[in-house]
């Protein structure tokens, strides 16, 4: 899982079968600059924004978790095509690196 | 599998079903000289790794899934083993 900070939301007008309705946020994830940077953190990363299959209610702003391959697929009945899940909403981040 | 040393962890009260009750640790994947490599990942942990300890990563979904008991969770990294570090004031 990596964390990252919301920064919209997408709404598909045609879409597979399976994904129908489903809420899908823009993820920007964190870098090891952000995490030490702290609450100051600038919201979008060098890091390539991900689009993330929501089913928790996240929102702009927001930091969440998400989790990537094949794994966010598992929590869905029939095979489908997703590999990043919004797994948390965060409520507090503890962050003390050594260096 | 990752070596990565404990840098904090997160807390999250609205998350997948499964995690309930999971400790979440952020760990910044590291060389072997200590140094970090990319950015930190959040994986679950049983072991009670404490801040600052090296750990071995694993991404296997499959033993995620079977550690927290839920065929349908979307569990990936998970902290697999705790490094034995030298005592204090040793030379590393």
């Amino acid at each position: 899982m990596r964390l990252g900070t919301v920064i919209g939301t997408v709404t598909l007008g045609k879409s597979v079968a399976g994904l129908r309705g489903a809420r899908w946020l823009v993820a920007s994830p964190f870098t090891r600059e952000q995490f030490k940077a702290g609450a100051k953190t600038p919201v979008v990363s060098r890091e390539p924004s991900v689009v993330v299959y929501d089913d928790l209610g996240g929102g702009a702003g927001q930091t969440i978790g998400f989790i990537e391959g094949r794994e966010a697929a598992m929590p869905f009945d029939h095979p489908t095509p997703i590999d990043a899940i919004n797994a948390a909403l965060t409520d507090h981040i503890f962050y003390s690196p050594l260096k | 599998m990752l070596l990565a040393r404990i840098e904090g962890n997160v807390v999250a009260t609205r998350k997948h079903p499964s995690l309930e009750g999971w400790r979440l640790l952020i760990c910044q994947p590291i060389g072997a000289d200590g140094e970090p490599e990319g950015s930190p990942q959040v994986a679950i942990d049983s072991h009670g790794a404490g801040l600052h300890e090296r750990v071995i990563l694993s991404s296997d979904g499959a033993a995620a899934r079977a550690a927290v008991g839920d065929p349908k969770s979307p569990a990936r990294w998970m902290v697999v083993g705790i490094v034995d570090e030298p005592e204090k004031g040793a030379s590393a």
